[in-house]
């Protein structure tokens, strides 16, 4: 039933019945060019979120549900952790090129120091966390390394026979001590916020310059704790700041990894040694986020991110609405052509009546009409999708001349996808193909002599 | 050829039967004038016969067919190949060439070679040739006569060599001389092409053209009518 001859009657249908089918299609052709142009809108602006105004080349994966670690000194080591497998998993990743474990010191740990800014020695609880030294490889070069505080160290008298990187330690007198390292120290731009904008008043304390606090030290009893005592002998190590880094933990201080490790293998358990509260990402590019967001969630992990996630959910939020919307626009449109085919169909009953008469199936009629309805969506589907990509065109014009520059400013607010162009043109047709079945089901009803005979 | 047994039928919302049990029997190659008072049941009669109408009660055979039986894919089947049907009111499709419209019937039938474009084409202008219009294929119905428009829907009620030819008033709205034409075109289709015609007129000329005549009068067939064999 599919040959020249039917190609050529659906079409000198279409032909004649133009008017009415520019009718039905009218809102078929609305509903799709707002769907495109709303639906390109907020991918773009979703693309823009997600990829370049968030810095989202580095993802941070952190256990499902995990605490955020803020004034906790211990981790709940029953499964908020990631283990080796889980990382090597995360490594496997397509887009993925590096995976850093963070690890918290899952060991309290006292601070104490700073006499030379505050006049007086300060002693706190603190938290820790251990970051792979080769994620702050770029900002800090060679500053922020594992070193070796376990082997003993070349005997010393002064601080100066020691070198750069390491101090004097007399333990206990005043006599020979050991040459032994500083253990670096990064803090991250929000302790440094939080302490001048609040804690540095409740306490009158001078304001702190994020670059000064470059080279100071302190020192910092691992194992001890002010309110409980130790289980092990404490280990005391000299600290040295070596930088300000968005890696650092948001409240504490890190140092690195190996560091850590080391710490809390000695102080807590073997186990203690291979469990990671967190690991940062760095995606092969930022355009691979996405992908991995979704890979990294089906393995039952979170990401944390800085509100980047939060901005693409409302944007997500907002292109469902405006998807609802467009859906609700297009079922409208969908209603129309109903009536429109309704009407079809009654024009053309005799003639209807008559197909029947000299051989068509009902099925034959109901393939004609919907033929007829396929045809209307394609072209209605095809002028949408164009108004809707001119409608961006000439808001990215008006954009482009009216709004000041802003940050990460787009050349074009529209991303119109060729899957998005044509599965809004598929959706028109199916639209349409929908609104003509019950028309076209009540015109291949019935006798042919009803139709032939006008009723 | 055909056969109905006790055919009944009333038109819904009537109050009387339109046709009250019909007994009838036509052979092949019967020419048959159906002739009865406006309102008697010719038409229906007709569109029973060709599987136009089907809610009916009774036992309709045509051409080995039982219609009551028959899937709506079959009875199709059997209006596109078994019967073919010419109307008082032409029911030609004026957008679409004479002959196009004449060809119409090949649009729904099944089969490869029937849907050769070129066999198709020429089959239609044998058609057209043969009721004497072979130059208006290019032309739309809608510029043409009524004695042209009803020889071309004689011709595309032929396209499939249908056995059997059915004709509602086929010179109803013709004057006398041209109504003559077309029934002397329906004669020679019967005497050539051996077909079974039934003709529903109240056209004497046609009645006569018959080889047998049928009365109807209020839903029956007039038994012991002169004509009748
Ligand atoms: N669809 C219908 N609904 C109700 N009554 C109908 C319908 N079609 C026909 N009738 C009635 O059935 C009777 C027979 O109609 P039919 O058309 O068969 O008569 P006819 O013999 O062909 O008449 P004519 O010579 O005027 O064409 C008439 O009384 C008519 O009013
Ligand atoms: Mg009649």
């Amino acid at each position: 039933m599919i040959g020249r001859g039917w190609v050529r009657t659906v079409m000198k249908d279409l032909v004649r019945h133009w008017k009415h089918f520019a009718a039905a299609a009218v809102g078929i052709v609305l509903g799709v060019a707002a769907l495109t142009f709303f639906l390109a809108l907020s991918l773009q602006v979703r693309d823009l979120l997600l990829v370049q105004i968030f810095p989202a080349d580095h993802l941070e994966v952190v256990p499902k549900s995990a605490d955020i670690n803020l004034f906790v000194l211990r981790l709940d080591l029953g499964r908020d952790t990631l283990d080796a497998a889980v990382l090597k998993d995360l490594a496997a990743l397509d887009g993925v090129d590096a995976v850093y474990p963070k690890m918290r010191l899952t060991v309290p740990a006292v601070a104490s120091g700073g006499s030379s800014i505050f006049g007086a020695g300060m002693q706190t609880e603190i938290v820790a966390d251990g970051i792979d030294p080769q994620l702050v490889a770029e900002e800090l070069k060679d500053a922020f390394h594992d070193v070796d505080t376990g082997s003993r160290g070349t005997p010393c008298s002064r601080g100066a026979q020691c070198g750069e990187d390491a101090y004097c330690d007399r333990a206990g007198g005043s006599g020979e001590g050991v040459c032994r390292p500083f253990v670096p120290v990064l803090v991250s731009p929000y302790v440094v916020e939080l302490y001048n904008g609040a804690f540095r008043r409740a306490y009158n304390l001078p304001k702190l310059n994020p670059d000064a606090l470059v080279g100071l030290t302190f020192e910092m009893t691992f194992g001890a704790s002010t309110f409980r005592p130790a289980a092990r002998a404490p280990i005391r190590e000299r600290m040295r700041f070596v930088g300000v880094s968005d890696r650092a933990i948001p409240l504490g201080v890190t140092l690195p990894l190996g560091n850590v490790r080391h710490l809390n293998l000695v102080l807590d358990s073997p186990d203690a040694g291979e469990r990671y509260h967190s690991a940062v990402i760095e995606l092969r590019s930022k355009d691979a986020a996405p992908g991995v967001i979704d890979a990294v969630e089906a393995m039952g992990l979170e990401i944390r991110d800085r509100g980047a996630r939060r901005a693409a959910l409302a944007m997500a939020v907002i292109m469902v609405v405006l998807a609802i919307v467009g859906f609700v626009l297009i079922a409208v449109a969908a209603a129309h052509i109903m009536h429109v085919f309704y009407l079809v169909v009654m024009v053309r009953r005799r003639e209807i009546g008559l197909l029947r008469a000299v051989g068509a199936r009902r099925s034959d009629i109901r393939r004609l009409l919907m033929s007829e309805a396929a045809v209307v969506g394609i072209a209605a589907g095809l002028v949408g999708v164009a108004a809707g990509i001119a409608a961006g065109a000439i808001a990215d014009v008006l954009a482009a001349s009216r709004l000041p520059d802003f940050p990460f400013k787009p050349e074009s607010f529209f991303d119109f996808s060729p899957w998005l162009l044509a599965s809004v043109v598929a959706l028109a047709v199916v639209a349409c193909v929908l609104g003509a079945l019950p028309p076209a089901i009540r015109a291949a009803s019935g006798d042919p002599s009803e139709a032939l005979a006008g009723r | 050829m055909i056969r109905l047994q006790n055919v009944r039928k009333r038109y819904p919302g009537a109050e009387t039967d339109v046709l009250c049990g019909i007994d009838l029997t036509i052979d092949s190659h019967d020419f048959v004038s159906l002739v009865g008072r406006s309102g008697s049941g010719k038409t229906t009669l007709l569109n029973v016969i060709g599987g136009l109408d089907r809610a009916f009660e009774g036992e309709v055979r045509v051409a080995g067919h039982d219609l009551q039986a028959l899937r709506d894919a079959e009875i199709s089947d059997f209006r596109n190949l078994t019967v073919g049907f010419v109307f008082q009111a032409y029911h030609l499709l004026d957008h679409l060439t004479c002959r196009e419209n004449v060809a119409l019937a090949a649009l729904f039938t099944r089969g490869e070679s029937r849907r050769d474009a070129s066999l198709v084409r020429s089959r239609a202008d044998e058609l057209l040739d043969a009721v004497g219009l072979q130059g208006a294929g290019a032309r739309s119905p809608s510029t043409l006569s009524g004695g042209e428009r009803q020889r071309i829907a004689i011709a595309r009620a032929l396209f499939n060599r249908p056995q059997i030819l059915l004709c509602d008033e086929p010179t109803g709205n013709l004057d006398t001389e041209t109504g003559r034409e077309v029934v002397d075109l329906l004669s020679v289709l019967h005497r050539e092409r051996e077909m079974t015609i039934v003709a529903a007129t109240h056209d004497e000329g046609i009645a006569t053209a018959g080889v047998r005549v049928l009365h109807m009068r209020d839903g029956l067939l007039e038994v012991g009518d002169g004509s009748e064999r």
